[in-house]
């Protein structure tokens, strides 16, 4: 090919780039400014643990079945009770979130649906011990209003 | 006389932007020209075979996201269910198989899509990397209203999927589907038109069909190179068998013939996606399989089509909660291993190119 015809080639396929470019220029802007403006998460969110309180009771949902703690595929829930009977209450209730891959195979087996997902994500810290989660940080990550529960029991019934 | 020259060892990584991972290239150069390129592989290593040993067969499903090819988890915990169910004789519903099938090529998109933006930024086109992640982001959203998850669901489970679709779901879906075939269009115009974008890939790291049978390339590499194999037309599983789609081969084996096959890959997903939506059956979405669950002693070994090829997973079983072994037949392994073939004779500045071309997750490659 001459040296003519390359360069009106090449003029051409700027063109027809550059129009693409120029025709995204005005359509709908799809970027935000992240720490000022936030995109909203879908309320199934896989987002920090939290033990939502019953206001009802006054305390959390768990029966301390310890079912959460033995699907953990990362082991990272530890439970412990104290009490025998009704008197049983929990006595410890650490997550490390560190550990935590956000599976939500523990919100699926919970059949109270004590332990939900919330949508928080911003949870990264400058101090490793801050990212283990006891009873009282998972009690206050809860919102009044729980979110992502079960979704197969609220399915099936 | 000519000039005597020297062969010059060359690393290239394992810390280097280009290679998408943690990738050593160990090329030996004439000048510029390459004499021979190893990869060296085994930096991101994660074991994930032996862990699976040790958790149970639910469990394991969170496993496959991240241990094995970390963009396409979708794809991944098809092959682990689909082997688990095979090898316990579980069935399915029919609604669930309809979900993934769904799922997975909207996955297979979003691959690509990433493979795309990135292969164009190794190439000097920063604002098709743009584009691509815009589109990309719209598929995460969907994932993430009905998984939870981005990029890592642990959405399907052994006998079907975890949730079904939210109100609205499936009208956003076609939606992005329509807003999303004209974008496929804007890409070529943005690259295919582009005569710089031609000059590095037209006839560039070419592999011929014996060699890329020899190497074990499979999907798009594979189909560039002429090897007409896709496991989703030869061997059907789930419901691929139900849907019209076409499998695209080029004969050229080049670059080109590479980004050509992706692209038309993903309108061809875009296309079952639709029918998949329009065919979609109501029931179950799940069998009742317990948490606990055991597969009866024996093995298996089953096939399916991952962005980036042949994905297999081989299970033995010796009747416990865990399996006793698990081999999984990487794509992105063999097919980086047909780089050396790809890269003989070309110039060190073809080395990105080519190594882009072929779509290498190294957590696929390592394991």
């Amino acid at each position: 090919m001459s040296l003519v015809g390359r360069v009106i080639r090449a003029a051409a396929a700027l063109g027809i780039g550059l129009s693409v470019t120029l025709r995204t220029m005005f359509r709908h802007k799809v970027t935000v400014k992240y720490p000022v403006e936030r995109l909203p998460v879908s309320h199934r969110f896989h987002g920090l643990l939290a033990l939502p309180i019953d206001p009802e009771t006054g305390n959390d949902r768990c029966i301390i079945c310890f079912k959460c703690e033995r699907i953990c595929p990362d082991r990272c829930i530890h439970i412990e009770a104290e009490g025998k009977g009704k008197e049983r209450v929990l006595s410890r209730f650490d997550i490390e979130m560190d550990k935590c891959c956000y599976c939500g195979l523990c919100v699926e087996v919970c059949p109270t649906e004590a332990i939900v997902f919330v949508p928080h994500y911003e949870t990264s810290t400058y101090h490793r011990g801050r990212l283990l989660y006891a009873l009282d940080d998972l009690h206050a990550a809860a919102p009044k209003e729980p979110v992502a529960t079960g979704i197969i029991k609220r399915r099936r019934a | 006389m000519a000039l005597r020259t020297e062969e010059l060892m060359l690393n290239m990584g394992p810390q280097h932007p280009s290679t998408h991972g943690v990738l050593r290239l160990v090329v030996t150069l004439d000048g510029e020209n390459i004499v021979d390129v190893q990869p060296d592989i085994g930096y991101l290593h994660s074991s994930v075979e032996k862990m699976m040993e040790y958790r149970t067969y639910v469990q394991n499903v969170a496993l496959t996201d991240r241990g094995m090819d970390y963009l396409v988890a979708l794809n991944n915990e098809e092959a682990y269910c689909l082997a688990v169910e095979t090898l316990a004789g579980i069935e399915v519903p029919e609604r669930a198989r309809y979900i993934r099938v769904l799922f997975n090529e909207l996955n297979r998109i979003a691959s690509h899509l990433v493979w795309l933006g990135t292969w164009g930024i190794d190439l000097g086109a920063t604002t098709v990397f743009l584009y691509c992640f815009r589109e990309r982001e719209m598929i995460l959203d969907l994932f993430e209203k009905v998984t939870g998850g981005r990029l890592h669901h642990v959405y399907y489970r052994v006998g079907g999927v975890y949730a079904d679709f939210p109100e609205g779901w499936v009208e956003e879906c076609t939606g992005f589907l329509d807003y999303f075939l004209p974008r496929v269009d804007e890409y070529h115009q943005l690259l295919t038109a582009n005569p710089i974008f031609l000059a590095r890939t037209r006839g560039v790291g070419v592999m011929s069909r014996q060699g890329a049978i020899a190497m074990g390339a499979s999907g798009p590499v594979g189909r560039a190179s002429g090897v007409a194999q896709d496991i989703r037309k030869v061997a059907p599983y789930e419901v691929y068998d139900r849907f019209e789609f076409d499998v695209p081969v080029e004969t050229e084996g080049d670059c080109y013939a590479r980004y050509l096959v992706r692209m038309e890959e993903m309108r061809q997903s875009v296309r079952i996606i639709r029918q998949a939506l329009r065919g979609l059956p109501g029931g179950e979405i799940r069998a009742r399989v317990p948490m606990t669950m055991k597969a009866p002693r024996g093995e298996v070994y089953v096939r399916t089509e991952s962005p980036r090829g042949d994905l297999g997973m081989f299970l033995v079983s010796d009747g416990g909660e865990t399996p006793y072994r698990v081999k999984i037949r990487a794509p992105s392994f063999s097919n980086l291993y047909a780089l050396t073939e790809m890269m003989k004779g070309w110039k060190i500045a073809d080395v990105i190119a080519i190594l882009g071309s072929i779509d290498i997750v190294l957590s696929d490659v390592d394991r």
